[in-house]
């Protein structure tokens, strides 16, 4: 590592004291009853999904739309969107750290807080999809360390205890008990973690030669730029949140820059986008069936749903005039589910495609809309959740909020005076 | 001990599509109810008759499809806690029931579609006794099997289940690895065809054309 002793590290905090004023007289009464009803209201979600899951467990998987033709749904999907989203919080946070530059005014910690919330939900999706979750102890025992599924699975408890130490010493440091040097090291630490875990969780996908859509060496980095997309889209929206609550102060300049950041990310990503659609068809041969799938078969709602919500977002942050509070936040939730919709086409496109698609027996548990044998299968998409995935998926949705709730309510989180 | 390469060679101009195999498969293995590790792929349509080309240009050509025990197995490298292997002394890709997270991480890697099939809720069975191999290891909810190459048969020198009652006589097995055995003759001196050779997983099944 080089010296970083004698490089400041600019404190997020310390730039907009005017702002912070304005915020400190209503920052007293905070905290207040819609916050105990919202943790009350997540807590109930998540219960009632825990009791979903186990109804999951005992009944059978059977229960969900999963099938043996197209074997992971929701709960993956959800899963490489919440790693995606917690992304944005810890690299909003720990760049302008790590590199010395200015922040993004006091969101620094909530926006970390927010990225642990996601990476707790992220694992969760993991564990309600796997069959048996009581034997997740031999992941420990037998790993398989050749496995992708397995590195994802370090590295994402790496990313969440990194997650905790660093908003930890965030708050000590503002205490003046963690020197700048060792917050700037954590933050550099965290930050490669985070990459990797983009590019780990791409490579679940992008390294299996059996799956056209998958098997592409620009799944990582596009993973990485995914998640900046929809990862700053939700620091725009909770800081914009927070700040209307009266949680934080935030000065609009920053909600702008961070606007400007948006705009780049959803162009990078687009190009991207760009890039893996020429190369798949340009052949003319087993990939241009994925393109004609997305643009104009089953999944096209989804692409152009991205592509549209993209374009929406990219022109409010790049025209000056747009840049109002509302029209950000919409920009912000736009990213959002754009990318969603790009989750859900990587998922599901990679089962809509079947290597051998010759006709064959068909039972109920081949293929979810087995009754219309395999053509009728495959005519729309190939899978659709079913209504208890919805309900598990949600409770594991409201566990993260539960958790950031409670980091708002517990944690000092808020910009210090 | 020289290591063998277990395969099978299936000739395809022989087989009659009567479905024999998997029936075999289906009761040797006890399999549970609506689980099939051999399939017969009808290359002409749903129904199993239905020929493909126009009239009068019709032929019957059907692939029977299971585990295709690579030797450079898709499945194998992605299972994060080994419950799927390859045997280092047959070639034989197994699966480990007690071991199986039932992540599906196989399932998604491996390229030939719906050879993997997971038990999605409790195996159930039509008769109220287990059928096939006494040897046979019990099937359990929420994990992942396969064709096992008849594994608890080749404990006892025996060849796989669909080998014995193939009609057509089209089925074959056999250690790749020595050079005076059937199914290294058969496919030294018959033309055959390996499915999806593109995905690079090196498949122990071999069809004669
Ligand atoms: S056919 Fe599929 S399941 Fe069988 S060894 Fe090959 S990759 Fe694995
Ligand atoms: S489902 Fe079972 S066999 Fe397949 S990868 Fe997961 S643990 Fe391994």
């Amino acid at each position: 590592m080089t010296d970083t002793s004698n490089v400041a590290v600019l404190d997020d905090d310390m730039d907009f004291a005017p702002a912070k004023e304005r915020a400190g007289a209503k920052a007293a009464a905070w905290g207040g009853r819609g916050l105990t009803v919202g943790i009350g209201v997540a807590a109930v979600l998540t219960a009632i999904g825990i009791a979903l899951w186990a109804v999951q467990l005992s009944g059978g998987m059977v229960q969900t739309a999963m099938r043996n033709l197209d074997s992971w749904g929701l709960y993956i999907t959800m899963f490489m969107f919440f790693v995606g989203l917690s992304a944005g919080g810890l690299i909003i946070s720990s760049v302008p750290k790590a590199f010395g530059i200015r922040g993004f005014g006091g969101i620094s910690k909530v926006a970390v807080m927010s990225s642990i919330a996601c990476t707790v939900a992220a694992i969760g999706m993991v564990v309600v999809d796997l069959g048996q979750p009581l034997r997740l102890w031999e992941l420990f025992a037998y790993s398989n360390l050749g496995s992708p599924l397995m590195w994802d699975i370090i590295v994402l408890g790496t990313y969440l205890i990194l997650s905790c130490v660093y908003l930890w010493a965030q708050v000590r440091a503002e205490q003046g008990k963690v020197s700048h040097t060792a917050l700037r090291v954590i933050s550099v630490v965290a930050l490669v973690c985070a990459i990797l875990v983009h590019s780990v969780t791409a490579w679940i996908f992008g390294l299996q030669q059996g799956r056209e859509m998958w098997h592409t060496a620009l799944l990582a980095p596009w993973f990485v730029s995914s998640a900046l997309v929809c990862g700053t889209g939700l620091v725009m929206c909770v800081a914009a949140a927070l700040r209307a609550a009266g949680y934080l102060a935030l000065d609009q300049a920053n909600l702008v820059r961070l606007a400007k950041l948006l705009a780049a990310f959803v162009l990078v990503d687009l190009y991207f986008f760009g890039c893996d659609l020429l190369t798949e068809a340009f052949p003319a041969a087993g990939g241009l069936a994925v393109v004609e799938m997305l643009t104009a078969g089953p999944l096209a709602p989804f692409f152009w749903g991205e592509v549209v919500l993209c374009a929406v977002a990219a022109v409010i942050c790049l025209v000056p005039s747009l840049r109002t509070t509302p029209l950000m936040v919409a920009a912000g939730l736009c990213a959002i589910v754009a990318i969603l919709c790009k989750r859900v086409q990587l998922l599901v496109g990679g089962f809509q495609i079947a290597n051998i698609g010759l006709p064959g027996p068909v039972g109920p548990m081949t293929v979810t809309g087995w009754e219309s044998g395999m053509a009728g299968a495959y005519q729309g998409m190939v899978y659709w959740p079913a209504p208890i995935e919805w309900g598990v998926a949600l409770g594991v949705v409201a566990l993260a909020v539960l958790v950031f709730l409670l980091g708002v309510k517990f944690l000092p989180l808020r910009p210090q005076d | 001990m020289v290591d063998k390469r277990l395969a099978i060679v299936v000739d395809t101009k022989r087989c009659i599509a009567c479905n024999s195999c998997a029936v075999a498969c289906k009761i040797e293995n006890n399999l549970p109810n609506e689980v099939w590790w051999n399939r017969i792929l009808n290359v002409g349509g749903s129904n199993m008759d239905s020929p493909s080309g126009t009239y009068p240009n019709l032929s019957m050509q059907t692939i029977t499809l299971s585990c295709q025990h690579c030797e450079n197995p898709a499945c194998v490298k992605v299972c994060p806690v080994g419950a799927t292997y390859k045997d280092p002394e047959t070639g034989v890709v197994r699966q480990d029931y007690d071991k199986c997270i039932g992540c599906r991480m196989c399932m998604s890697a491996c390229p030939y579609t719906g050879v993997r099939s997971f038990n999605w809720e409790e195996p159930g069975y039509h008769v109220d006794f287990a059928v096939g191999d006494a040897d046979v290891v019990p099937h359990q909810k929420h994990t992942v099997e396969k064709c096992t190459m008849c594994w608890h048969r080749l404990a006892k020198d025996l060849q796989p289940a669909c080998m014995e009652v193939c009609i057509g006589r089209a089925r074959f097995f056999g250690d790749l690895n020595d050079p005076e055995s059937e199914v290294s003759k058969l496919i030294a001196k018959r033309q055959y065809i390996q499915l999806l050779p593109e995905m690079g997983t090196k498949p122990s099944v071999y069809y004669l054309v």
